[in-house]
Formats: C-alpha cells, sequence, structure tokens
C-alpha cells in the first residue's frame, strides 16, 4: 500500500520562492518610494551627502543594497533548505516519444 | 594629484594615454588561456556520453561556476553601463539597483526546481524540459525556435563587438572603446536604443578593405578563438571562460575604484566635482544659468534627463527595470542551462551569497569610479562610451606597470564578450542539433553522428556570423533590442507555470510564450513606426511609460492563465511523476 505525497522538494521550492517574490516586492516598493520622493527632482543646493554619497541614493539604495546582501546570506544559510535532486535520469525516460498522442491541446 | 588630473581634462576631450602593448598582450593572454580552458574540458567530455557532457557539463558545477556565470545577461549591458552614469549620473544607480535582490530571484524562485524536473526528465536544454513536462513535442518545438531565433540575433551582434575591440586594442588605432565612428553592436539596454548608428558603408571596396583591414583581422581573430574553443569544449569551455572573465572584471574595478578614491581624496570631493562639472559644460554650451541648474539638479537627481529635456528615467521606467533585471537573468534560456547543471541544491544556495557579494563588490563601486569620471573628464561627449578605458589608462599611467594593469581592465569587455558569445553558441547549436534534428528529423541518431553534427553546425553558426559582420548589417542594433526584450518576455511566466502549477497545460505554456514575445515585438515595431513617422532614433514605446517587458510578462500570465483554464490538463500521472512522491504508507 502506497500513500501519495506532494514532493518535498516542490513544497519548500515553492515556499521559498514565494518568500523571495515578497522580498523583490518590498524592495522594489521601498526603492522606488523613496527614490521617487526624495531624489526626483533635486536641488543640488539641499543636497547632503553621507559617506561622499548623495543622500537619497544612500538611503534610497545603497543601504537596501546592503540589507538585501545580508538577507541573501539569510536565504542561502537559512531559508532554503537543502535537497535531495535524484539521481539524474537516462534523457528518455520519462519522455513521450513520437508515437504517443499529445492529447493536451483542447 | 587632483589639481593635476583636472587640469588634464580640458574639455576639448583630450587624447587619453596610448593603449601601449600591455592591452594587446593581455587579449593575446585571455585568448590562449581561453582556448587551454577548451582543452581542458574536452578531455572532460571524453570520459562521459556526448549529450549530457558537452551541453551540460554533466551537471557537476559548482558555486563559483553558478554564481558568476548563470544570470549575468551579456558583456554588453555591463559595458553600456558606465557610459550611462557618465552621461546621465545618480539616476543610473536607481536604473540598474534591482540587482540587488537578482541573486535571490536567480536561484531562489525556480532554481531547485528547474534542477528537480531537469534531473528527473533527463533534460539538457530549456525546450527539454517543457516537453516533458507537458508531454508535448510542439511546446518543445516552439520554445526551442524562439531561443533559436532570439539568441541568434543577440549572439550574431556580438561578434562586431569582439572585432571592435581586437580593433582598439591595436597599437595606434586611436579609439578606445566601442564608439561612434565604428558600426557599433554592443547589445546595450533597451533604453539605450537609440544609439543605433545611421551612416552609410562605402562602397568602394579597395578603400573600404585598407580603412577596415584591422576590424577585418579582429573579426577573424575573434571568431577563430571563440568558436573554436567552444566547439572543442562545449559547455564546460563557455562556463569557465565566463567565470575566468567576471574574476577579471571584478578585480579590475576593485582597482579602479582604489585609484579614483586615491586620486579624489575621498569620494565626495569628486561628487561635488562632477556637478560642478555638469553646470560648468552647459555653460559653457551656452545654456542660460537656469538650464545649467537644471542640468546639474537632473545629474544629481532619480530622473535624469535626455539631450531633448525629457526626464531620462521617469518612475515608471524605473519600475520597469526592476522587473527586468531579476526577471529577465531568471529565465534567460543560457542562465536555465546552467542552473539545470548544478551539481546539488547546496551549490544553489552558496551562489545566492557568493552572486550577491559580486554584485554589491561590481556596480556600487562602478557607479562611483564613473562619478569620478564625470569630475577627472568633464566633457567626453560622444565619446562617453570610453570612460572605463580613459579611467583605466589616466589612473594607472604613472604607477609601475601600469601599461599592463590597464591592459587587463582593456581587455575585460573582451573576456565578456567571448563568453557571451559562447554561451549563445551553444544553446543555439542545442537547439538545432537536440531539439530540432534529434527530436523531429532523426531520434535514432548515434552518439557519433551528433557529436559529428554538432561541430559541424557550430561552424556554420561562426561562418554565419562572420559573414553577416563583414560589412555588418545596418540597424542591427534595433534588432538586438527587439530580441532582448522579447526573450525575455517570453520565458519568465511559462518557466514558472511549468514549475508550480499543475493544471498549467501545454497549450497554455506556448500561448503564454507566444503572448510575451509578441506584445513585446509588438510593441518594438510601434517603437519603430513612430521613429521613421518623426525621423527620431528608435526607441521602445512606452505605452504608459513602461517599458515593453512589463506589457509582455503581463500578456504573458493573463494568457497563460486563461488557456490554461480553458484546456485540457495534462494526463494527471504526467503530472504526479514531476509533482508527487510515493511513500508507504504508515
Amino acid at each position: 500500500m502506497t500513500q501519495k505525497h506532494e514532493d518535498p522538494v516542490l513544497v519548500s521550492s515553492r515556499r521559498e520562492a514565494i518568500i523571495v517574490f515578497l522580498i523583490w516586492v518590498v524592495a522594489c516598493t521601498y526603492v522606488l518610494g523613496f527614490c521617487y520622493v526624495f531624489g526626483y527632482n533635486r536641488d543640488p543646493k539641499t543636497l547632503t551627502f553621507v559617506l561622499g554619497i548623495p543622500d537619497w541614493v544612500f538611503y534610497g539604495i545603497v543601504i537596501p543594497w546592503t540589507i538585501s546582501t545580508l538577507l541573501s546570506f539569510w536565504v542561502a544559510n537559512f531559508l532554503i533548505a537543502d535537497d535531495d535532486l535524484g539521481e539524474a535520469q537516462e534523457e528518455t525516460a520519462l519522455i513521450p516519444t513520437a508515437s504517443k498522442q499529445e492529447g493536451t491541446h483542447g | 594629484m587632483v589639481e593635476w588630473l583636472l587640469a588634464q581634462a580640458t574639455p576639448a576631450i583630450p587624447d587619453p594615454p596610448a593603449a601601449g602593448i600591455g592591452a594587446i598582450v593581455a587579449l593575446v593572454l585571455f585568448i590562449v588561456v581561453s582556448v587551454w580552458l577548451g582543452t581542458v574540458a574536452q578531455r572532460v567530455v571524453e570520459r562521459s556520453q556526448f549529450i549530457q557532457g558537452y551541453f551540460q557539463g554533466n551537471r557537476g558545477l559548482g558555486a563559483w561556476t553558478i554564481a558568476l556565470t548563470a544570470t549575468v545577461q551579456s558583456g554588453g549591458t555591463f559595458m553600456g553601463f558606465p557610459s550611462l552614469v557618465y552621461t546621465y549620473g545618480w539616476g543610473v544607480a536607481l536604473w540598474i539597483c534591482s540587482y540587488m535582490v537578482v541573486p535571490m530571484t536567480g536561484f531562489g524562485l525556480i532554481a531547485k526546481r528547474v534542477a528537480q524536473i531537469s534531473r528527473r526528465t533527463g533534460a539538457v536544454t530549456m525546450p527539454d524540459l517543457f516537453r516533458a513536462r507537458f508531454g508535448s513535442p510542439t511546446a518543445g518545438l516552439i520554445s526551442s525556435l524562439l531561443i533559436i531565433v532570439f539568441m541568434s540575433i543577440m549572439m550574431i551582434a556580438q561578434f562586431k563587438a569582439g572585432a571592435l575591440v581586437m580593433k582598439i586594442a591595436w597599437p595606434g588605432s586611436g579609439t578606445l572603446a566601442l564608439s561612434e565612428d565604428g558600426p557599433t553592436a554592443t547589445p546595450v539596454p533597451v533604453e539605450q536604443a537609440s544609439a543605433a548608428s545611421s551612416e552609410t558603408p562605402p562602397r568602394n571596396w579597395q578603400s573600404w578593405l585598407a580603412r577596415e583591414k584591422i576590424y577585418l583581422i579582429g573579426l577573424a581573430v575573434f571568431s577563430l578563438t571563440v568558436v573554436g574553443y567552444t566547439l572543442i569544449g562545449g559547455f564546460l569551455a563557455a562556463v569557465w571562460t565566463d567565470l575566468l572573465q567576471s574574476v577579471m572584471m571584478f578585480l579590475g574595478v576593485m582597482l579602479l575604484f582604489v585609484l579614483a578614491m586615491m586620486a579624489f581624496g575621498g569620494f565626495e570631493r569628486a561628487s561635488r566635482q562632477a556637478i560642478a562639472n555638469v553646470e560648468q559644460a552647459a555653460l559653457d554650451q551656452g545654456k542660460t544659468p537656469e538650464q545649467a541648474r537644471q542640468a546639474a539638479s537632473a545629474f544629481v537627481s532619480g530622473n535624469g534627463q535626455k539631450p531633448n529635456g525629457m526626464p531620462w528615467l521617469p518612475v515608471t521606467m524605473a519600475f520597469s527595470f526592476f522587473c527586468f533585471w531579476p526577471f529577465a537573468g531568471t529565465a534567460s534560456p543560457a542562465g536555465v542551462v546552467r542552473v539545470m547543471a548544478c551539481k546539488d541544491t547546496s551549490v544553489l544556495r552558496k551562489s545566492i551569497f557568493l552572486l550577491a557579494i559580486y554584485n554589491m563588490g561590481i556596480y556600487l563601486p562602478l557607479i562611483a569610479i564613473c562619478i569620478a569620471a564625470r569630475a577627472m573628464m568633464p566633457d567626453l561627449g560622444s565619446k562617453s562610451d570610453e570612460v572605463i578605458p580613459r579611467m583605466a589608462l589616466t589612473l594607472t599611467q604613472s604607477l609601475p606597470l601600469g601599461s599592463w594593469l590597464s591592459g587587463l581592465i582593456l581587455a575585460a569587455p573582451f573576456g565578456a564578450i567571448m563568453a557571451t558569445v559562447s554561451s549563445y553558441l551553444l544553446v543555439i547549436a542545442s537547439g538545432l542539433v537536440r531539439d530540432v534534428y534529434q527530436r523531429f528529423v532523426n531520434p535514432q541518431v548515434t552518439d557519433h553522428e551528433i557529436r559529428r553534427l554538432t561541430y559541424f553546425v557550430m561552424a556554420g553558426i561562426g561562418i554565419v556570423a562572420v559573414g553577416l559582420n563583414i560589412d555588418p548589417v545596418q540597424h542591427l542594433q534595433t534588432l538586438v533590442v527587439f530580441s532582448s526584450g522579447c526573450a525575455a518576455s517570453a520565458f519568465l511566466i511559462p518557466t514558472v507555470m511549468m514549475c508550480y502549477w499543475r493544471g498549467a497545460t501545454a497549450a497554455g505554456t506556448i500561448a503564454a510564450m507566444l503572448a510575451g514575445a509578441s506584445s513585446a515585438f509588438g510593441l518594438n515595431m510601434i517603437g519603430l513606426l513612430i521613429a521613421y513617422r518623426t525621423q527620431t532614433s528608435f526607441a521602445a514605446y512606452a505605452l504608459l511609460g513602461f517599458d515593453p517587458i512589463v506589457w509582455g510578462l503581463a500578456m504573458s500570465l493573463v494568457t497563460g492563465i486563461v488557456v490554461s483554464l480553458c484546456t485540457r490538463p495534462p494526463e494527471a500521472a504526467l503530472v504526479s511523476k514531476l509533482f508527487d512522491r510515493e511513500e508507504k504508507a504508515v
């Protein structure tokens, strides 16, 4: 008696993909939002510099970039699970031969 | 030192120090090492079955090779970027900054699943994946045709770029980068499409031959090298040379960054000087003080300013590029093949962090270098393409071994172009040989015949590419922009559907591919038509301000879902093989 489970690699990859996509959404919202508010049509006279970098670039791009790099460390070492990818199959193992019907076009 | 450097930089675009012998030696070194890597790779292929070894390196790639080669779009993207920073200023930081998430999206969205499916089905190419997942030869064929068409166009343009780098490095050639008077074909990002050259080629062939002699030699050397080592060593040769050039590029950028910051005694001085230079340059061009202030403001703003006064990066475009770099890289056919070839999941994990360090270490310093360049060389004008070589030559000339150092920096683009051509060449060859010939013409073909055919096809592609570049096609640049936009829109959604959605159907996937490609193509065509009607330079039509890739992805998503829901799902057994695992009940 066997039972079917959803493939664990599918489960973990899907979870990781959703989290990564959310990271993209957050990064996109923050960076574009911040840079649009503080970085568009800037007057050089009001511009201040942080570590030699214009303020809006520093807070809107350099800081989130640094955070993203740290997040990448977290994603690489803690979020993503190691999984067994399985043995590489012979190339024709699962591929229907030309004689088989496609059967997927409706 | 800074006063001296500033004094060197008069508005008249001074001649930079000569490239010297270092550049040509570095190029030769690159060529020799690449060919050597090709022969090493060949020995690995010899020990395995041909298709798996030659097109996939027996699924043995480690973290460094995956991280530094799988998501990098092309040498051209990288080469156009410094010139943009120099010209438009800090806004380019916003344009490029989605590279901060590229490591995560590139290896976190679909990589593990793609690697798994490719193993379970024995897939070697991207079309193999679609074919096996949906049990549909048609899905395989259509994806491979799309790949072959788009990648051929992008690759053929790179041959010209490679030949031009050779010409530049030639002692006494007088030019430093892929600039205006040669037929330029750096595949630049979508935004830069207007750079397409418009002059007519000379018709008197003798004077043409005399003038283009070095270009033709460069074309011959470049083509022989890149086709040669790729043909000998296959996938591993392409990946290893790619890794080599990525590492060289990183070292070069680090070196330039340190030298530039030393020259200015800190970055703020460079930034302020750059802003002052922009304002001064505008005044020198006879602009009013008000306009000059505006130009300076544009240089420090996110939106920038085009020569016609329009914003260079409206916020809709900034959004488009925040989609473009992360998602176009994730599903590019050359990148997906490399992910399929990873050794195991820990390689994919390590790649994320390695690439994160690499991207941060290369893009942020490059921005700083090019801002410093604007401070040091106020008005390169039309020669802004040469910003990196000029900085390299200027900053290293007082150093011992300066000529050699700058040589390596000048050679880096050559390596980048070789690596791109090499990987595209393989994808195209595998498309023709495996996805078309082996699948549809002769499924019973033997290992030995496949090998002979592969060599033959590759040599053939090389000859065609050389032929088309002897007297390069006008507006090739335009075609490149078309292709890269269409390719990026075509494959992301279908690949995600393939990985995660049980209900996705073959018809839905095919529709998603075609919808993505055709809507990007359509918007490019409208742009071309507008350019033709108004006699302006070509730029893709940005509907509501968004780049075609955004529309392409949206159309692809909607079409893929709707068509999948309306068509009969694939056989349950086929889906189950890739989505379920059978276990003994407890």
